[in-house]
């Protein structure tokens, strides 16, 4: 099974998958509170966030993934990722992946430092390779002199500022990039368009996430529009984004 | 399932390197922070000897040979296994930065805290040696049978390592296992052959050094650090039972449950 994907250089395989959030009103989350409420069990809520949803994504490719507040994007994202389970279906992910939104999975109690060696190591690179790149992630992320500042101390924009820097050097196999040309300052996201488009983006598989038709034409091949937790098309990126504006209307 | 797991977690080349760095970033935020530092996780079973010495063989009387090694290497044990227990409830709480934006295998969050634990044990393990072999007036020195502590810490690990895949699972569902376990911890102690003469303890509590998983590993540690004596076999394998049986019930719990921690936590 594995094999064939690999020759077909397919990076994410979704088939079937759904997701439905149980949001529980009368939260009994401890021992006590489920013992006493035996035979009355908590007023839960589903919420069904995804429905029954196949698509493939190929190795190197950037999808576009468009919809509108509540569609479901943020959901997908996570399960493609791998970072949520289907309740049905399954995904099959060929490699690292790494999610990045106003947050990449960095701890504040570490330092600068300790994070980009934690998350360079999480997104499957040796330490060699690492304190190859160090230097580079600090000095384009700007933070010479915070190296070894835990990153509670830090502004929200120089968190931001590593989190990208490292993702731009180091990046997994499969990136998911929710919303990220809302990073630092203007001049920060010139810097960081400029590299997303000089190089970094071939040869990486990329799911977009953007309200910004701008730019998914510019880098998507593929995109997606997505409705009320279902994948209304999917294919050519212009095509989508007329369904998407229509959708705005 | 769980053969999937393992296998998925053992392919790949920088796992062994990223839990190295893992567990000594988890022991540099552990012991650095504190003003004590590395020197409070040396004290602490110092003092911990202390207090039961003064209460257990000075008030009671028990009159156990060799008294202040017999409590240490069994607090030593008990401890690695308490703080690698308790002290991950939360674990998937507390390291959720690291699954939340990645695939990254929960498993090795565990190992890696565990890993850091050892660490830990190690310089304890290290005091014991130097105190039962140079302070210990009824040492009886070191032996070959020394060799047999590596077998049972490895069952300990294990041990723990499912004890706290299950416990940090059902936190997920049920917030108050951390205040169970505290209780649960109390009476482990107590029904542990920690404090007591070996004999005593098997009279009062026939078959306990069966039925409690721990008794086994401290009984056996003391037979091949202390006694010159080679461990108890029948124990030793039950001991082991236990902690693939744990462990194997923590995997399955880590497949069901942990899965979902990203969402529900």
């Amino acid at each position: 099974m594995e094999n064939t994907i690999v020759k077909n250089g397919i990076a994410i395989k979704a088939r079937n998958i759904s997701k439905t959030f149980q949001i529980s009103e009368d939260s009994h989350n401890t021992v006590k509170h489920r013992l006493f409420n035996l035979f009355n069990p908590p007023r839960t809520k589903y919420v069904p966030a995804l429905k029954n949803l196949s698509m493939e994504i190929m190795q190197g490719e950037c999808i576009g993934l468009l919809g509108r507040n509540g569609c479901g994007k943020s959901t997908l994202v996570k399960l493609l990722a791998g970072v949520y389970p289907s309740d049905t279906g399954y995904v099959n992910i060929q490699g690292s992946t790494m999610l990045m939104n106003l947050g990449v999975g960095m701890s504040h109690e570490l330092t600068a430092r300790e994070n980009v060696y934690v998350s360079g190591s999480v997104l499957g690179l040796k330490i060699k390779e690492i304190d190859a790149i160090f230097d580079e992630i600090i000095s384009f992320a700007e933070l010479e002199g915070f190296v070894d500042t835990k990153i509670k101390f830090f502004s929200s924009g120089m968190v931001a500022r590593l989190g990208f820097s490292i993702a731009v050097k180091a990046g997994a196999d499969i990136m998911f990039l929710d919303e990220i040309f809302a990073v630092g300052d203007a001049k920060f996201q010139e810097k960081a368009i400029k590299v997303f488009e000089s190089s970094w983006i071939q040869g990486k598989t990329v799911v977009l996430v953007s309200h910004s038709m701008e730019v998914i034409r510019k880098y998507c091949n593929r995109a997606a529009f997505m409705r009320k937790g279902e994948l209304v098309y999917f294919g050519d990126t212009e095509q989508a984004i007329d369904l998407y504006m229509k959708d705005n209307e | 399932m769980i053969s999937k797991t393992l296998s998925s977690w053992y392919s790949g080349s920088n796992k062994l390197e990223r839990l190295w760095l893992l567990a000594k970033i988890e022991f540099k935020l552990r012991y650095y922070e504190n003003k004590l530092g590395l020197f409070w996780a040396l004290l602490k079973p110092i003092l911990d000897i202390c207090i039961y010495y003064v209460v257990f063989n000075i008030i009671m009387q028990q009159g156990i040979p060799a008294f202040a090694s017999y409590l240490f290497i069994g607090l030593i044990l008990f401890n690695f296994f308490i703080e690698s227990t308790s002290g991950t409830i939360a674990i998937l709480n507390a390291k959720k930065y690291l699954y939340e934006y990645s695939n990254m295998n929960k498993l090795e969050i565990y190992i890696s805290t565990l890993m850091s634990n050892v660490i830990g044990f190690t310089f304890n393990f290290i005091m014991f040696m130097v105190f039962y072999n140079f302070l210990e007036p009824q040492s009886i020195g070191l032996s070959i049978q020394n060799f047999w502590i590596v077998p049972i810490f490895a069952n300990l690990f294990i041990m723990a390592l499912g004890v706290s895949l299950i416990l940090s699972n059902i936190y997920i569902i049920a917030k108050d296992i951390t205040q169970i376990w505290q209780v649960f911890s109390t009476v482990l102690m107590f029904i542990s052959p920690l404090f007591y003469k070996l004999s005593s303890f098997k009279a009062a509590l026939p078959s306990f050094d069966y039925a409690n998983p721990l008794a086994g590993i401290i009984i056996n540690a003391r037979r091949v650090m202390m006694q010159g004596l080679q461990p108890d076999y029948e124990l030793m394998i039950f001991d082991y039972g236990y902690a693939f049986l744990f462990l194997f019930v923590g995997l399955i719990l880590l497949n069901k449950l942990g899965s979902k921690a990203a969402e529900k936590l």
